[in-house]
């Protein structure tokens, strides 16, 4: 099943920027104070440059695997499929902790058990055990959905946001630019999500750009949130890692009509559920087809990749903060680190090719 | 194989073997010419009149040659051929066609006058429409075809018919439009159904089943409608229809969900009207598939789901409850199936007193004595209505419904968004004939569109729905 690039284009525009919404606000706030538009900026900049190049890559409608074999033959190209997927169940881990943190906060009134977070693993085993290329029908309807929830949000929000509170402008220095800069890392690795998909969809003339344009309309979406937050929570805002189930109960209507605004924020949980599940995904994906074994390889790999998230989810469910702040602080660079050098390998793999074809 | 013999009395020992059965009558008559004939028919099922005036008295008249294309020649019947094998001709008597025989003729002419006995033309209880035409299909193809023939008289229509079912022998009649139908599906369509060895299709549902590609999905894959408008409106778009003799129901293919969210009188009402319908349908839908499973996730893990006075009566109506939320949901809703199983099957005479019962007596009655609240029965009063406005696929989601809840009353709001996505994702993957069930929203296929859930006006309509994929692309200038 082969995506189309419209599909990939909604992703980029609007499934994507759902994995930003939970915990990366508050983040950024705790990190840059009322500067937090700035590194998520830059990091939308950077990474919407990575999606360019990835997306260049696609030219040559080959996978990774098959990209990375013709350099160095198939053990090693192997070898650096197991390092993505590694790097993408490592990538999994805060959008996992985000979602269960998210479904205790937001479905429930009391704290439930973490069991409750429990069936989300069935629904993400079901989906691994698919290609990452057969989203894209899914792709097709998550898109005017998120559309349509983060809108909703951020029309019951504007009403209580002043955004007066984002002024000073570079109030926070250098230094807390560069903190927010670092802080916000494990957030964007959606360049690293696209990888698995290579050689899974037909090349069109300008989908790179057009590609990189889509991730920067949907980052525009998040700024646009992050600044709305800010300016609803001010100072409040390091304590409200939930906001966007938070900042639209002060519209007027809702103590009319009661929550619903609820319509549009399981509008975006929903979108999240399949965003959440989509790093594990991409390394049940790359693995499996790295061994050619797709069919029999994905439905064993998905419940391995899976029990071993929950497993892991169970081991840190009582310090979620200590682990994001591991993930997210001490050992950011992996993030940037990984995808630069993924896609420098890439490009390597790429050049010899064409080095060896002028050859022969 | 056995033949026809010039020797009428071995030939007709031959057939009665092959056909011992009571109803099977042979009279044994003599031509003009002097010759021995004899002439097999079905009592039940062949026209007596018909074979009596236009078959036997033009015989008893005729002094030809026996041959069967000179005596087919002298007979009035504008259905008339000749056939040798003994199993055609055994075929055709139970089919209602009578056979004669001749002595020294080496072949059986079959008559076409058969009378299957068959109701008439009405409207479909199940596709009631105010405006528009008001036909329904019956059990008879013939007739079927005939309403069909009716609204497409062009030479493009082609129907092909199979026989399926070894001892039913139903007669399927696979209807297509040259050029327009949609390339590969009904040559699918009629290599699978002639591939099929079952011993009797009561109904085109069995057909429904065995031309899925998916044995044991929850979703169908093949459109149904019961009006030939519709159906012939279906042909048009590049789909493929199939007829089943003792069915009112015909099938469409490739199916598309939204098909159902549609209906007939969609297309003879302005617009904008259409489209708020068929919103309205889709918000139904939803409303019944979701209320009874919110109202238990807000109640047990969600208060805030719930307006605060909302919240407040509730809380008020359900405070000596001996039984959880879910429970007692759970207990209404299999209470109202329960009712709504035995409504159908139940006399008509006695449908008074089960409304009496069921609304009364139950509903009434079990909210005075504590088992059930009020708001309980209101929820699932509105969502069983909900459900009622889209029929073609209550079976599909009346079961979502129940999964729902139990789902609501396991985990809450979470559950119902695990199982939405589950389904979401169940229903995407699902194709009827190729096509994505899901089109035109999943792959999004623009154009397609203006007559999906919106309807755009007849004018904007000039092309064929591009997701069945058919070959000729415009259908109006």
């Amino acid at each position: 099943m082969k995506l189309s690039a419209r599909q990939l284009c909604f992703f980029l525009a609007a499934v994507a920027p759902a994995g930003k919404l939970v915990l990366l606000p508050s983040q950024l706030a705790a990190k840059a104070g009322n500067d937090l538009l700035f590194p998520l900026a830059a990091h939308i900049v950077f990474e919407a440059a990575l999606v360019f190049l990835v997306l260049l890559l696609a030219r040559r409608e080959r996978t990774v695997y098959a990209m990375i074999a013709d350099m160095v033959g198939g053990a090693a190209a192997k070898a650096a499929c197991i390092l993505l997927a590694a790097f993408l169940l490592w990538a999994s881990f805060v959008p996992l902790i985000e979602q269960k943190l998210l479904v205790q906060t937001l479905f429930y009134d009391t704290l439930p058990s973490y069991v409750a977070f429990a069936p989300f693993f069935l629904l993400a085993g079901y989906l691994c055990a698919k290609p990452l290329a057969s989203m894209g029908r899914l792709w097709d309807i998550l898109a005017p959905l998120f559309c349509v929830g983060l809108t909703g949000v951020l029309l019951f929000a504007c009403g209580s946001a002043d955004l007066g509170a984002l002024a000073p402008v570079g109030g926070s220095g250098a230094a807390g630019f560069w903190r927010g800069l670092f802080g916000a890392s494990s957030w964007f690795f959606d360049a690293a999500l696209l990888l698995p998909l290579l050689g899974h969809f037909p090349y069109q003339k300008g989908l790179a750009l057009r590609g990189a344009l889509c991730y920067l309309a949907g980052g525009g979406a998040v700024v646009l949130f992050c600044a709305l937050y800010f300016g609803v929570f001010q100072e409040l805002a390091v304590s409200q890692p939930f906001a966007f189930s938070q900042m639209s109960k002060y519209f007027s209507g809702v103590a009319a009509m009661g929550r619903v605004d609820y319509i549009f924020i399981f509008s975006i949980a929903f979108v999240m559920l399949f965003y959440t599940a989509m790093p594990v995904q991409a390394a049940v994906d790359v693995v499996a087809e790295a061994f050619a074994r797709p069919r029999a390889l994905a439905p064993a790999l998905s419940a391995a990749c899976n029990a071993a998230a929950f497993a892991a989810l169970l081991a840190f469910n009582f310090v979620p903060s200590e682990t994001i702040a591991l993930i997210s602080v001490r050992l950011f660079w992996i993030f940037p680190a990984f995808s630069a050098g993924m896609l420098l390998v890439l490009y390597a793999a790429w050049a010899a090719g064409r080095r060896r074809r002028h050859a022969q | 194989m056995e033949y026809v013999s010039k020797d009428l009395t071995k030939t007709r020992e031959a057939l009665r073997a092959l056909l011992p059965a009571q109803d099977i009558l042979c009279t044994a008559l003599t031509d003009g010419a002097g010759r021995q004939a004899c002439c097999f028919f079905a009592d039940a099922v062949t026209d007596k009149d018909l074979l009596g005036e236009q078959v036997l008295r033009p015989l008893l008249a005729y002094r030809g040659a026996a041959e069967g294309a000179l005596l087919t020649a002298a007979l009035p019947v504008p259905e008339v051929r000749v056939a040798n094998a003994l199993s055609v001709l055994a075929e055709e008597v139970l089919a209602g066609n009578p056979v004669l025989l001749l002595e020294g003729m080496a072949e059986g002419v079959i008559a076409g006058t058969k009378k299957v006995p068959a109701r008439a033309v009405a409207e479909p209880p199940t596709d009631v429409a105010t405006k528009g035409p008001r036909e329904g299909f019956t059990e008879d193809v013939k007739t079927n075809t005939a309403l069909v023939r009716k609204r497409l008289k062009t030479g493009e229509l082609e129907i092909e018919f199979l026989t399926v079912g070894k001892r039913s022998r139903t007669a399927v009649a696979v209807c297509s439009l040259k050029g327009i139908s949609a390339a590969g599906v009904k040559e699918r369509i009629v290599q699978t159904l002639s591939a099929v060895s079952i011993d009797t299709v009561p109904d085109a549902s069995f057909l429904a089943r065995l031309l899925s590609d998916r044995k044991h999905a929850l979703l169908k894959q093949l459109g149904t409608t019961e009006k030939p408008d519709i159906f012939c409106a279906k042909l048009a778009e590049g789909r493929v229809g199939v007829l089943t003799d003792g069915s009112p129901v015909a099938l469409t293919a490739p199916y598309l969900v939204v098909e159902d969210l549609q209906s007939a009188e969609d297309y003879f009402v302005p617009a904008a009207r259409a489209t708020f319908t068929r919103l309205l349908r889709l918000f139904a839908l939803l409303f019944a598939v979701y209320l009874p499973a919110f109202y238990v996730a807000s109640q047990l893990y969600k208060l805030q789901l719930l307006p605060v006075k909302l919240a407040l009566t509730i809380a008020g109506s359900i405070r000596d409850l001996p039984l959880s939320p879910s429970m007692e949901m759970l207990l209404v809703l299999l209470l109202l199936e329960i009712l709504n199983e035995a409504s159908i099957r139940m006399p008509k005479y006695v449908g008074m007193a089960l409304s009496v019962v069921g609304a009364l007596v139950l509903g009434e009655t079990a909210v005075s004595a504590g088992f059930v609240s009020t708001p309980a029965i209101i929820i699932v009063a509105l969502s069983g209505i909900g459900l009622y406005t889209v029929p073609n696929l209550i079976e599909q989601t009346s079961v979502l419904r129940l999964v729902m809840l139990l789902a609501a009353g396991s985990i809450g709001t979470y559950g119902i968004l695990l199982l939405t996505a589950l389904s979401l994702m169940r229903l995407l993957s699902a194709e009827s004939f190729g096509v994505p069930v899901a089109a035109p929203f999943a792959p999004f296929v623009r154009q397609d569109l203006k007559d999906a859930l919106l309807k755009s006006d007849l004018y904007a309509l000039g092309m064929r729905p591009r997701c069945i994929g058919s070959p000729n692309k415009r259908r109006m200038k």
